[in-house]
């Protein structure tokens, strides 16, 4: 059993308050709020009592005002269609939702699906924090579907021009004949027609912010202090996230310091979680790279939730480790290492020697369907591996004597490298590319260009070590760019 | 042998057994090691890493050491294990690597210093706030200890099976004043775990009793192709390699044969 409430005079907002009175579950389709009934004959007695309950209750808001209008039925489709169409309080039983459908008017069927088409929007939607940094929060299950632009009311007219004026004239028509000629949206008009669900109904979930603040009487300077305030804030915070079902996606900690400006670092997780201990552990390795430069009066932390990854775990491949351990390890390492100097190296689309971009690191469920070994020659006697070349990220000069126009001695001031005669030489290997970009007269001087134009050559030492020198025709300089090794 | 025996008894009493060579089966499971995908070099290694052990790559410039490394690691990542990487001076090329056969999106890359031995430039990039070094002893120093703890961070975690620190550019004077306890906690955070710790230097440095040190001959032999000045170019190495175990009395002795593959 479905109630649905629709009053144009009033707000939205005053609409969702009287259905929060009457039920938790109910959804809001544009001005339309409906009510999911089932139940409700123990509290407020029969349908037609409920449905004089709900009128009343939206009387009293718009007293002298234009009658409200409630419609219960036993689909929510028969329930909207009739509060759009009925005016004032109107009970259709169960079985008989096509016959009270059918004097509506046919345009009905066009409001009704703009309503549909257009996402449900909260009725008391969180409002994300007013300091710099905090954003509102992602949606979640409410927003998950998509919005879609109102396609142009075609099968409106035509079943104008065809005459049909009403909902019952649409349901008398061959069901064949309508897709025939309208399609599948013309099958979905004759089936609201005659009160038929299209889809199941999505309670309202209320979203409370997943904040949590502290106003501290005196300020703290440190992050051991800050470590139990913030233990204090995370702990509720997780507890709620569980009963949710939901998980951290991304953590934004603001703290106001003595000197009157708020600091914000913003966390974005690899995966959703809440365990408390690691989103502080996060939050306290993160404030370690960046630490603020006042002591702190206020802390405030704020989660994006998002809904709890599920994991299908196997018994027979090595255990994964969980999330949480690979994000306080990245943390751990890059408040270490740096940032940009811990995570995935990513191959780029480019002919440029030795690039590539960093990623995050992110330990993947092992899938053994595509897990393949190389072919091994068990009878070998030789173990066949491909050369590793050692590159020097920033190239170290070398002095070269050229002979012929081949090199045939290097010299390399630095020492742990090996200079002297060259036994033998492969090259050159020209490339050269991105020279589209080489600075112009009117590009800024911090526009560094990528451009390169140079020679490769594989040398040979005397030692048995294998250089590979480039050499930069520009500016003819020899650079030693790493070891065959 | 009485002793010996004696010994042996005391230390089962006080369950510090572990270390005893009786204990060890001589060969190793499949799943105890982490195999290199090469039939000779895996012959040689006994089946591969022994895992929850440390073992150790050293060797000359060009002799294959590098190489090997990658072999493990890029073996691990075919069978879908995370490997990490410890990159002291940030010499690992990811296009070679992956001409090489690795998986990059199962690879912990952790960056250190790009510098060469003896310059004391920093890289813009470091981690701000480092304090200012006057030496460059003092800058090398710095540098081993923040490779030192984030390998023992990727091995408590627990998060990688196979783990490689490149220490091949560290000075020799700067690798003698490690101290011995660096690698018995390294051996003590990893034993009975699934995870293999690989160090690769140009000489030893530690090997935990179970662990295989696997030390590349100095006598490589560079192979080319082609016979014209500008189509010759370098085909790969040729090395000889030696594997030790502690439980060895003689070492296994692996030829080697890398092949330049092309990056791009």
């Amino acid at each position: 059993m479905f109630a649905a409430l629709y009053a144009p005079s009033l707000p939205v907002a005053a609409l969702v308050d009287v259905a929060r009175a009457f039920t938790p579950r109910f959804e809001q389709l544009g001005p339309i709020i409906l009510l999911d009934a089932s139940g409700l004959s123990r509290l407020f007695g029969s349908a037609q009592e409920l449905g004089e309950h709900l009128r009343d209750a939206l009387s009293k808001l718009s007293p002298g005002d234009s009658l409200p209008r409630v419609a219960i039925a036993s689909t929510q489709t028969a329930a909207t269609l009739l509060a759009l169409g009925s005016p004032g309080l109107t009970v259709v039983m169960p079985g008989k939702e096509a016959i009270a459908l059918a004097p509506l008017s046919i345009s009905v069927l066009d409001h009704f699906e703009k309503l549909s088409d257009s996402a449900p929007q909260a009725p008391q939607a969180p409002q994300a924090p007013e300091h710099g940094g905090w954003h509102h929060p992602r949606s979640t299950h409410q927003a998950s579907r998509g919005k879609r632009r109102a396609p142009e009311n075609r099968v409106l007219e035509i079943l104008t021009k065809w005459g049909i004026r009403s909902l019952g004239a649409l349901t008398e028509l061959s069901g064949p004949a309508i897709h025939e000629r309208l399609g599948e949206r013309g099958a979905l008009w004759q089936s609201l027609a005659r009160g038929v669900d299209s889809r199941p109904m999505v309670p309202w979930v209320d979203e409370i912010p997943f904040e949590a603040a502290l106003e501290l009487e005196w300020p703290i300077e440190g992050l051991e202090p800050l470590s139990f305030v913030l233990a204090r804030l995370l702990e509720p915070l997780a507890e709620r996230l569980e009963r949710a079902d939901r998980g951290a996606a991304v953590l934004y900690t603001s703290l106001r310091l003595t000197s009157r400006t708020v600091f914000t670092r913003t966390l974005q997780l690899p995966a959703p979680m809440r365990d408390p201990k690691t989103l502080r552990t996060l939050i306290l390795l993160d404030l370690e790279s960046h630490p603020p430069d006042a002591p702190i009066d206020i802390v405030r932390v704020y989660i994006e939730p998002t809904p709890a990854k599920v994991l299908q775990w196997t018994l027979l491949e090595r255990a994964q480790p969980a999330v949480e351990q690979v994000s306080t390890l990245i943390a751990r390492l890059s408040a270490l290492m740096g940032e940009g100097h811990v995570g995935s190296p990513v191959l780029v689309d480019t002919w440029k020697p030795g690039a590539f971009e960093m990623s995050d690191f992110r330990s993947q469920i092992a899938d053994q369907s595509v897990h393949r070994r190389s072919a091994i020659d068990h009878q070998s006697e030789i173990c066949h591996l491909r050369s590793a070349l050692r590159r020097f990220r920033f190239p170290v000069p070398a002095r070269v004597v050229v002979n012929e126009g081949r090199p045939v001695r290097v010299q390399i001031d630095r020492q742990g490298f090996s200079s002297g005669a060259i036994l033998e030489a492969a090259g050159p290997w020209r490339t050269s590319g991105n020279w589209w970009e080489t600075p112009g007269p009117r590009m800024k001087s911090e526009q560094k260009t990528e451009a390169w134009d140079r020679d490769e050559w594989d040398v040979a030492m005397t030692d048995g070590t294998v250089y590979r020198l480039v050499v930069e025709r520009e500016a003819g300089q020899w650079f030693l760019e790493g070891v065959i090794d | 042998m009485a002793v010996r025996a004696a010994v042996e008894a005391l230390l089962r009493e006080r369950k510090l057994d572990r270390t005893l060579t009786s204990t060890l089966p001589e060969r190793l499971g499949e799943d105890a090691v982490s195999p290199l995908d090469s039939a000779a070099l895996d012959r040689g290694l006994a089946g591969g890493l022994p895992r929850g052990q440390v073992s150790e790559v050293v060797g000359p410039a060009s002799s294959g050491r590098t190489s090997v490394a990658w072999a493990a690691l890029a073996a691990a990542t075919r069978r879908g294990e995370s490997v990490a990487l410890i990159d002291t001076f940030d010499r690992f090329d990811p296009p070679t690597a992956h001409a090489c056969g690795m998986d990059l999106s199962k690879l912990l890359w952790v960056r250190g210093q790009a510098v060469s031995k003896t310059s004391v430039a920093i890289d813009p990039a470091w981690l701000p706030g480092v304090r200012a070094v006057n030496g460059p002893g003092t800058f090398i120093e710095r540098v081993i200890d923040r490779a030192i703890k984030s390998l023992n961070l990727v091995v408590s975690s627990g998060v990688c099976t196979l783990v490689v620190i490149d220490l091949i550019d560290l000075p020799a004077t700067a690798l003698r004043r490690l101290p011995a306890s660096t690698w018995f906690r390294v051996e003590r955070a990893i034993e009975g775990s699934d995870t293999a710790v690989l160090i690769l230097a140009a000489q030893p440095v530690a090997r935990s009793s179970g662990g295989r040190s696997l030390v590349m001959g100095a006598d490589q032999r560079v192979t080319w192709k082609g016979d014209h000045d500008r189509t010759r170019r370098v085909s790969g190495v040729r090395s000889r390699a030696t594997v030790n175990a502690a439980r060895w009395s003689h070492g296994q002795t692996v030829d080697t044969e890398t092949t330049l593959v092309n990056a791009v």
